[in-house]
């Protein structure tokens, strides 16, 4: 273990794999910080630009945008009182209060320390349990692989927003994407005719379609909504160095636990930074003995929210390395640049590529160095790009989408693909269906397919999915995720209709 | 007449995608001796657990009473009235994707990002036109070199 970890090390320390971590970081930073941008965006925007690359400086790039990208939402929370991410917003809770009572400095300084130290104690989660996950999952056979991806089809489906329904349909069109094109067997499917549909659709250009469009055209008609003001704020920071150490030596458990509670998190599907805050936010309050101070502008809120979702990018990289399933859409689109650049996630990569899993290791390492100096550094320059308009922005990142899909295979039709993909994730949205368990869908479709004949050519009866012990443990918890996710849905109901009847 | 509703049109246009899809995969070869399950199987799992999904949102939505509205002309006019940005930006990009090939990378990326920052900050004072194309022309040729020299990738 020590010896591919130190290989690895060597093949990340050279000064161009260096750079492009730095580079990912600074700009895991901009995006995380700048509102309604989100990390999922910035790796979907860095990720073209990794395609000319081999695999460990593609990897590192793309690492150090994860980095980065979790800890971004600290300047815009602290500084705008706007969470940059989802995965930021209980840090607005406390960090926003702190400068306003005039220690910005010192709101910032205990975030980024708490960011440090959670991807840290993330990354020791993954270096022990990955290895370990991947070695017990070597035994899956095709009927517990399909059943896997089944159970986090479901759970993914079923944690999105408590529409359950929903849900399922946008996993059951993603895997339908797949099946466009040659198949496994070299037979033809829904080309209609055109040529260019026979190779199927590149996973890429559906997932920027599908997400980016959503997402950016969402926060235009947001801006229309709410009307935007420009807000004029003081980027003139400074840290007191001091003052955060001894604040953060009063944080030891807090901080341990909230980024366990992340690396826990990241690494069950389908829930990642958003529930991870909250979650840790929730316990750090149960256990402090001051639960009042919560929300006015506390240390303790601060580290709970910060340690806790820097930790996800750790624990998201279980499940994605060690049993090839994706657990959110930062990891699928991550399992996309790993495919794309050869390598196939699962527990075969540990034995395969053992120097690239030490990469991912280093580069987490390195990346939570880079992102503590840049974010000390140069936290007011962030603070001003994270002002910058969405009428701007929108229109940038669109182009860069375009770029990125062609620079896939220098092919036009895959812009088309985006542009067509574009218009359909953003009808889904405005239908209010969630679109992560459709990009799972499209990610896990053609492994799902391959595994479920696999095991059928292998035993023809269909039975064998639930004599087989861990096949059918995971498909009783595929059952019980949407047993459970139709119980949630009946109490928001209930709890709406509840209210609603209070109100008249 | 019945309202249209988001949960309606979206069971409504999914059963008719379904249906498609359904008859098109008939075209698929069917299952040999050596192939036994052949492969509309996976595809028509799927269309059916589509299908039934739909079905069942669709039945949902009607039990949910929703006060009478407009036709569903109407409803779709307005509709895409208020999104007037946002059909415009999509169409700004489509034109883009199109004229790629046609004239270029440089010309048809300044030219969508100009466009497209116009019709989105405005053009009432010259300071917008300013940011606007300064941005739009050096964020072009900056990507150019990036992507053709950086990373040996040619643009069309």
């Amino acid at each position: 273990m020590t010896n591919f970890f130190l290989q690895a090390l060597a093949e990340v320390g050279t000064p161009s794999v260096l750079g492009l971590i730095v580079i990912g970081v600074l700009f895991g930073i901009v995006g995380g910080s700048i509102p309604g941008f989100t990390v999922t965006m910035a790796i979907l925007v860095v990720f073209p630009f990794t395609f000319a690359m081999d695999p460990v400086s593609g990897v590192s790039l793309m690492v150090g945008v994860f980095v980065g990208g979790y800890s971004g939402g600290i300047v815009s929370g602290v500084m705008l009182g706007i969470p940059g991410t989802p995965s930021s917003i209980t840090t607005v809770y406390d960090g926003y209060p702190m400068a306003q009572k005039g220690e910005p400095g010192r709101a910032l300084g205990i975030g980024v320390m708490a960011s440090f130290l959670g991807t840290i104690i993330s990354v020791a989660v993954l270096v022990f349990f990955g290895p370990l996950i991947a070695s017990f999952s070597m035994n899956f056979r095709p009927w517990e692989i399909t059943a896997l991806i089944v159970f986090a089809l479901t759970l993914v489906a079923g944690l999105s927003n408590g529409a359950l329904l929903k849900g399922l349909l946008a996993a059951a069109l993603g895997l339908l994407i797949t099946t466009v094109g040659y198949d496994r067997n070299s037979n033809l499917r829904f080309d209609f005719g055109i040529p260019a549909l026979g190779s199927g659709f590149e996973i890429l250009p559906v997932m920027i379609g599908i997400f980016a469009f959503s997402q950016l055209l969402g926060n235009i008609e947001k801006l229309k909504d709410e009307g935007s003001e420009a807000k004029n704020i003081d980027t003139n920071v400074l840290i007191p160095y001091g003052r955060i150490m001894k604040d953060m030596a009063g944080q030891k458990l807090n901080t341990l636990r909230s980024a366990l509670i992340g690396s826990l998190v990241g690494a069950l599907p389908g829930t990642g930074g958003t529930v991870a805050n909250f979650l840790s936010y929730d316990q750090a309050k149960k256990f402090s003995r001051h639960p009042e101070e919560f929300g006015k502008g506390t240390p303790s809120g601060i580290v709970a929210s910060e340690a806790s979702n820097s930790a996800v990018a750790g624990g998201a990289f279980v499940p994605t390395l060690a049993l090839g399933i994706p657990g959110d859409l930062p990891m699928a689109i991550m399992m996309g640049v790993l495919i794309l650049h050869g390598i196939t996630p699962g527990p075969m990569m540990f034995e395969q590529n053992p120097v690239l899993v030490g990469a991912i290791y280093a580069s987490l390492l390195i990346g939570a160095v880079v992102m503590v100096l840049c974010n000390l550094l140069l936290v007011r320059w962030f603070a001003k790009i994270s002002l910058i308009p969405q009428q701007i922005l929108v229109p940038v990142v669109l182009m860069l989408c375009a770029i990125g899909a062609y620079a896939l295979n220098n092919n036009l039709f895959d812009i088309w693909v985006l542009f067509i993909f574009g218009i359909i994730g953003y009808l889904l949205w405005k239908a209010e269906v969630p679109l992560t368990p459709l990009i799972l869908g499209v990610v896990l479709g053609n492994n799902l397919e391959r595994q479920l004949f696999r095991a059928l050519e292998l035993n023809e009866s269909w039975l064998t999915f639930l004599t087989r012990p861990l096949s059918a443990l995971f498909l009783a918890l595929a059952v019980a995720s949407i047993i459970f996710s139709l119980y949630q849905d009946r109490k928001i109901q209930r709890s709406k209709t509840a209210a609603q009847q209070e109100n008249l | 007449m019945l309202t249209l509703t988001k949960d309606r049109a979206l069971a409504l246009v999914l059963l008719i995608i379904v249906a498609v899809m359904w008859i098109e995969s008939g075209d698929i070869r069917p299952p040999t001796s050596w192939q036994p399950y052949g492969s509309a199987l996976f595809p028509r799992i799927l269309l059916v657990v589509i299908g039934l999904l739909s079905l069942m949102i669709l039945v949902r939505s009607l039990l949910i009473q929703v006060p009478e509205r407009a036709g569903a002309k109407q409803l779709l006019k307005e509709w895409f009235q208020k999104r007037r940005v946002i059909v415009a930006i999509f169409l700004l990009f489509g034109l883009y994707a199109a004229l790629l090939p046609v004239v270029g990378y440089i010309v048809a990326t300044i030219g969508f990002l100009v466009a497209s920052l116009a019709l989105l900050m405005g053009i009432n004072t010259r300071r917008k036109w300013v940011i606007n194309l300064t941005l739009s022309f050096t964020l072009t040729l900056v990507i150019f070199v990036i992507f053709r020299h950086g990373l040996n990738v040619w643009l069309p």
